[in-house]
């Protein structure tokens, strides 16, 4: 597919650098790259992030103008229980998605890739990615249903005991968790399929010559090969992690006894039910920086801006 | 990576046994991911194939209980009101072809102008040089963590200053222009391209968008697609935003369409034959998508970043 | 990758975009836009949530138009899940339905912010009997200092209903159902007919010899939620046998939920329980209560008169629905919640007259007779009522086990104050943990205070 209409150059005569390096050598290129991601970031992200910071300080219900409070808000976060329950149930919730999700992906992509070169079996693994996520939550919570569900029939015929898999306070957050994981599985694999495609197949050919196992070829070559790609993956994941939603409203409703209340479930419980949006987005606000710290941490610990395969 | 002292004929044999355990293990777990993946869907399907009414009446049963075709013909608004109620099934209206094309619209604009967006900012951040370069794809990359609950206000009430409400254009605005997670993927792979082809084209007095769209876009083309694919089908599946912008049949989309079909009342049951039919027929255009360009993914394979 | 496909990409976008721009140029204006005639009919837009009664108002719409030219409405249904996202973000961007169902839970907060209408002016002017409708339901949708803001549309209350299946083989009749007692102590009648229906997966019944609490195939009381701050379901027609209610009047500032007499309550219902007559907390999150009836997985189940068409529509083999009133207490009578919808005028709407004369209509008997004959909810005016009660008699249901609560004046009042958002998010969880087991009745008057403080 790749036709370059360029000669290689020869290696003897290419000059060391050719490209311009004056600092600010292509930034008039780069800004006409940029502007139409430029202005939508300003216009739908920025604008409303900011606005969002300003609401923080204020106290509004969405009906009327909002009054500027300071840092009431703030203050009433930290006494909060509620708040630090949804912190707690938020990160129980990200830990077993990611952790779960992550690996199973690599496994899975890295099966796909080296075992099969089925369509059929890809297309499958995306399936649960096609229902919108309303729906496999409703799905799942047949499901599990204590007395109507396959599952815990199952359990019964081999003579376990029932498991309340959304009703029982321990159990909900893990069941929630778990469902996500079955409808992201597909994506995270092929995000990971896509980072495994990009290593050029003469490694693995010299692997194989050197009489490498699959372990240590995945070990030594694959893994280090997908950092930066697995990087990204971890960063979005979690990210994405943090904002669950959809599963929680259709399902527990925060319930039971608040172990589901996940934090982006409270943030929209106080904006749109208990309509106090100040508060609500001095919660959000919180939530941004402590992603931004995560997603930092995780670049920095993966060196994502730098690829082992440049040559 | 050590090269091993053994002679060949005992490595390749102790490969062989290797291969032996790790063939059929990964085998086993494809086949039971498979499983775990398909069940729901045939119990979706079985569901879908069910008489909502009498639904409870056999809840655990593996097959459809009473068998019938009504909710795929609710789903396609081709059942009358009087059957649907007799089946107990929702009597909500459903243009479902006007729902079709208006999604298709929506998402292929959505899919393209911001994918193509994206990767031109991408390419800005990864392969062109310029002072602060990271800084802003820093601050970029904020717009990854702004929660969904800021910018659903504000963002409404731009559209509907605009002059955008219940347009395809309303609804694809405040995503057509870029998106962090799709311009972050897209550096990533940027970054990975071969050096010395742009360095090539620069010597030959290619300009960049040139070497932009003639180079470095074809190379990562299959990355693209994938991406392209995935964030399709997330808009394919949005439900919050649509619904608050597409109120007119001509603008409605089909999952928000399919709406009629969740719990109408407090308390309440959804239609659960009807909601079932309707995720599973909206859930194959996008099939076909995925079946179509994945053959340009899996047909990339060989020649990606190569000689 | 022979040619390049950016830049004819980049051309598809731009035209596709024109094209998006242009074919909906003239587009049907947003809700509540354009309610200014132009011409002809001034356009009335109208919010409801329930697609059963979709049939209905869509009747009353054209009636309104033939006897109104000048008007037209223009009906939108949406489902509960969603309805109300819609009608918060339509006040806040100031362009909203003109007309829309509303709901005792949100309609405070409405009311407070200026977002709905007043009624009063047009009510004096056009010289309305409120009288017409059934008693309470109008003092339901006025504010602290009594300015209307709706016109009654409809009520529901609460009875028992049940697998008459079950009862019989229980060796139970339709009468014994009808004439439940019940009290704090032992449960009354109620239990021991709970017990009776309740069947452990050996087959035997909870009142029998050698019961099972732990192994349960069939409840006689299934427990649908905990009941958070209103037990509109779940136990509201208990307490109110015992004198009990949330807060002492309409707008009240303080809750009650630290009286002996709640706590005595609950601590029974718990007890069910641990006797295996209803399933645990953890058991009952799931399938809703109306498909567990279905199923068999309960005998009995406490719920509202909107979920009667559901409900008697889902007869099996195994499943023949009945309905009983609930069971008197020691107060000598039996007790329903009442709870009552309305029509509001949002306050963004363009034509307030347009609107109200939609809002008249609605309230009046033409509309809520309609609404009655369709045998889906029982309209507010009496006489409606009546029509309603015929019309699910002719579907084979007998509904006096709802409406003997307003012809007798056993109801209490949908508690209605400030904050009750805010109310519900304190004692949803509290309700929850005891119910599961977690915590105990002695939480209450400590969740109380919480919920009292808001007031301050």
């Amino acid at each position: 597919m790749a036709t370059t209409p360029l000669t290689t150059v020869p290696q003897a005569t290419r000059p060391a650098r050719t490209k311009r390096r004056s600092g600010r050598g292509q930034l008039g290129t780069a800004m006409l790259f940029l502007a139409p991601a430029l202005l939508g970031f300003l216009v739908f992200f920025a604008w409303p992030a900011v606005r969002g910071l300003y609401l923080s300080f204020t106290d509004y219900n969405l009906l009327s103008e909002p009054t500027w409070v300071g840092l009431e808000n703030y203050a009433a976060i930290v006494d909060d229980p509620v708040f630090w329950n949804s912190m707690g149930v938020t990160l129980q919730y990200v830990l077993i998605n990611i952790v779960i999700q992550t690996l199973v992906a690599l496994l899975l992509a890295v099966l796909l890739h080296r075992f099969t070169r089925s369509m059929l079996i890809r297309g499958v693994v995306m399936l649960p990615y096609l229902i919108a996520n309303v729906v496999v939550a409703l799905v799942w919570y047949w499901l599990a249903d204590y007395n109507l569900g396959l599952i815990n029939s199952g359990l019964d015929a081999i003579g376990l005991d029932r498991v309340g898999f959304f009703g029982d306070e321990q159990y909900a957050m893990t069941t929630i968790a778990l469902v996500n994981v079955w409808r992201h599985l597909g994506y995270t694999t092929l995000l990971i399929f896509a980072g495994l495609q990009s290593i050029p197949q003469d490694v693995y050919e010299a692997a194989a010559v050197d009489g490498a196992g699959e372990w240590r070829v995945f070990r030594s070559i694959t893994l280090p090969l997908l950092r930066p790609v697995l990087a990204f993956v971890l960063v979005v994941t979690v990210v994405g992690s943090f904002q669950i939603f959809d599963t929680i409203a259709v399902t527990t409703q925060g319930g039971p006894v608040d172990s589901t209340n996940a934090i982006t479930y409270y943030i929209y419980d106080r904006a749109f039910t208990r309509f106090d949006f100040g508060y609500a987005s001095a919660l959000s606000v919180i939530l941004m920086f402590i992603l931004a710290v995560i997603a930092l941490v995780q670049m920095r610990a993966f060196r994502a801006g730098q690829s082992d395969l440049e040559r | 990576m050590a090269t091993s002292t053994l002679p060949s004929t005992v490595q390749s044999s102790r490969e062989r046994r290797r291969r032996f355990v790790t063939r059929p293990l990964g085998w086993v777990t494809i086949g039971f991911v498979i499983f775990a993946t398909l069940f729901p869907f045939y119990w979706m399907l079985r569901t879908a194939l069910s008489n909502n009414r009498a639904m409870f009446s056999e809840p655990l049963s593996l097959l459809p209980v009473e068998p019938t075709l009504g909710p795929f013909q609710r789903v396609l608004g081709l059942q009358s009101t009087a059957d649907a109620l007799a089946e107990g099934g929702s009597v909500g209206a459903i243009n479902f072809t006007q729902y079709l094309v208006n999604s298709v619209i929506v998402c292929t604009i959505i899919t393209v102008a911001q994918v193509m967006l994206s990767a031109m900012a991408a390419y800005a951040f990864a392969l062109l040089e310029w002072r602060g370069r990271d800084v802003v794809f820093g601050i970029f990359l904020v717009a990854l963590l702004v929660p969904g609950m800021f910018t659903l206000l504000p963002n409404f009430l731009l559209v509907r200053e605009l002059g955008l409400l219940n347009t395809y254009l309303g609804i694809a605005l405040p995503s057509m222009f870029f998106s962090p997670f799709v311009v972050f993927f897209l550096r990533q792979f940027f970054l990975g391209v071969n050096r010395s082809f742009i360095e090539a084209a620069t010597i030959d007095g290619a300009g960049q968008w040139r070497i932009f769209s003639r180079i470095v876009l074809p190379i990562v083309m299959p990355q693209i697609i994938t991406i392209g694919i995935l964030q399709f089908i997330f808009y394919w599946n949005d439900y919050l935003w649509p619904l608050l912008v597409g109120q007119t049949e001509e603008s409605t989309l089909l999952t928000v369409g399919l709406g009629v079909f969740r719990s109408q009342t407090p308390q309440g049951s959804p239609d659960w034959a009807g909601l079932m039919a309707g995720s599973l027929v909206a859930a194959v255009p996008i099939f076909i998508l995925v079946l179509v360009f994945g053959r340009r993914i899996v047909g990339s394979i060989q020649s990606s970043g190569v000689k | 990758m022979k040619k390049s496909i950016i830049t004819p990409a980049l051309i598809a976008l731009v035209a596709g975009s024109l094209a998006a721009c242009s074919s909906d140029a003239d587009e049907t204006p947003a809700p509540g836009g354009d309610g200014a005639s132009d011409g002809d009919a001034a356009t009335i837009s109208y919010g409801l949530w329930d697609s059963n009664q979709l049939p209905a108002y869509e009747q009353c719409a054209a009636d309104f138009a033939e006897a109104n030219p000048g008007y037209q409405v223009d009906i939108e249904q949406i489902g509960w899940d969603d309805y109300w996202t819609k009608v918060t973000t339509g006040f806040v961007s100031g362009e909203n339905y003109d007309v829309f169902t509303s709901h005792v839970a949100y309609y405070p907060e409405f009311q407070k912010n200026g977002q709905v209408l007043p009624l009063d002016g047009y009510i004096e002017a056009d010289g309305l009997d409120l009288s017409i409708y059934q008693e309470g339901l109008v003092e339901l949708w006025q504010d602290p200092e009594g300015i209307q803001y709706g016109l009654p549309k409809d009520f529901d209350t609460i009875a028992l209903f049940y697998n008459a299946q079950a009862v019989e083989a229980a060796g139970l009749t339709a009468e014994d159902m009808s004439s439940l007692t019940w009290n704090p102590d032992d449960g009354g009648t109620y239990e021991d007919v709970i017990a009776r229906l309740t069947i452990d997966t050996n087959g035997v019944r909870g009142d029998e010899e050698g019961f099972d609490p732990t192994s349960v195939e069939t409840y006689g009381l299934w427990m649908e939620g905990a009941g958070g701050a209103d037990g509109q379901t779940q136990w509201s027609f208990l307490t109110a046998t015992l004198g009990w209610t949330q807060t002492d009047e309409a707008w009240g500032t303080s809750y009650n939920f630290d009286d002996p007499a709640f706590a005595e309550t609950i601590d029974w219902w718990y007890s069910l329980v641990d006797k295996g007559y209803m399933p645990t907390f953890a058991a009952q999150e799931g399938i809703s209560w109306a498909d567990q009836l279905i199923a068999g997985k309960a005998a009995m189940v406490p719920n509202g008169s909107w979920m009667t068409g559901y409900v008697f529509g889902s007869e099996s083999d195994t499943f023949t629905p009945a309905v009983a009133a609930t069971p008197v207490g020691p107060n000598g009578q039996n007790a329903s919640m009442l709870n009552g919808l309305a029509d509001n005028i949002a306050a963004s709407t363009d034509n307030p007259d347009a609107a109200w004369a939609w809002v008249k209509y609605l309230g009046s008997a033409e509309c809520q007779n309609v609404v009655g004959e369709a045998g889906v909810v029982f309209p507010a005016i009496v006489e409606a009522t009546d029509r309603a009660v015929a019309a699910f008699e002719g579907n084979g249901v007998d509904v006096t086990a709802f409406t003997q609560h307003v012809d007798n004046g056993t109801t209490v009042l949908f508690p209605i104050t400030d904050f009750k958002s805010d109310v519900n998010a304190i004692m949803g969880p509290v309700m929850e943990s005891i119910m599961s087991g977690s915590g105990g009745t002695d939480t209450l008057p400590a969740a109380n205070d919480s919920v009292n403080a808001l007031f301050e």
